[in-house]
């Protein structure tokens, strides 16, 4: 996946929602997207899905960060002929520095056990995954998530 | 943009004594706010002496890497004092995070509690896999 600069100009977002980096917040995050995926036909199967890689996504912006920290978190998405488009934004950075990189290859070796299997279902449950630091600070984890059926 | 406030925790742990196995029957949903509940219960379970422990999932209508880390905790805890340490799960959502994982090769993986806890003979698989 390419940098944040050269994606396309994706518009509004159909959903954003701004939460506090709190454990408490994140299953009302799961549970809109679900709603946003049922919005575009996803069956149960695939919502399911969905549902638990952006659970994932936002578990890991509670990582403990250095500092202050304590910024809210924002996830945005876009429906598209990929499937949904999910980015989770992190102005606190958690782990900019530790995985970001092309899927497969992204490091999960600095973190701690749960944390680091987060990222591996991700990449098991998104077509594609990035995680990029962002010129203004912080990082995005960035999914898109197929609103289909697999075959398999 | 919206602002969402939490919604309550959803996830019920009731405990039970079966053929000298602690059965921990949960329900609702196993996330990074939940996961501490259960965390808490198998460290109290593990206090008590009660080291072969069976994990109801069959209600769990979610679970999550952190639901996973307190249950690879727990078995870990268990096993060093030579304990037992199961999981019933049918639902293919549940399951399916521990194939990604590959946490399905760590845990014994049963269907219904009887099964684990040996009164039923392990589900046939089906020839069609």
């Amino acid at each position: 996946m390419t940098g944040s600069q050269s994606e396309p100009d994706r518009g509004a977002p159909e959903l954003a929602i701004e939460f506090p980096r709190k454990p408490e917040y994140v299953r009302t995050v799961r549970q809109a997207i679900a709603a946003l995926a049922r919005l575009h036909g996803a069956d149960e199967d695939v919502v399911e899905d969905i549902k638990l890689a952006v659970s994932e996504a936002c578990n890991t912006t509670l990582v403990p960060v250095e500092g202050p920290g304590g910024s809210a978190v924002e996830l945005m998405a876009w429906a598209g002929p990929e499937g949904l488009t999910v980015d989770v934004l992190d102005a606190d950075a958690a782990f900019d520095h530790a995985v970001a990189g092309p899927p497969g290859e992204i490091s999960t070796d600095e973190l701690p056990f749960e944390r680091a299997l987060a990222l591996p279902i991700i990449r098991g449950l998104a077509s594609r995954v990035a995680i990029e630091p962002r010129p203004e600070g912080g990082a995005v984890t960035r999914m898109i998530l197929s609103l289909e059926a697999s075959s398999g | 943009m919206l602002r969402y406030t939490p919604l309550p925790m959803d996830l019920d742990v009731e405990t039970s004594t079966h053929d000298g196995h602690a059965v921990l029957a949960l329900r609702g949903e196993i996330d990074v706010y939940t996961a501490p509940l259960l965390r808490q219960a198998i460290l109290d379970l593990i206090e008590q002496g009660k080291l072969n422990v069976v994990i109801d999932m069959h209600e769990v209508d979610f679970l999550d890497s952190t639901g996973l880390g307190v249950l690879v905790e727990g078995l870990k805890r268990v096993k060093t004092r030579e304990g037992s340490f199961a999981i019933v799960a049918t639902e293919d959502k549940i399951l399916k995070i521990f194939d990604i994982t590959g946490l399905n090769k760590a845990f014994p993986i049963h269907g219904s509690v009887e099964e684990a806890l040996g009164r039923a003979p392990a589900a046939a698989e089906s020839p069609e896999g």
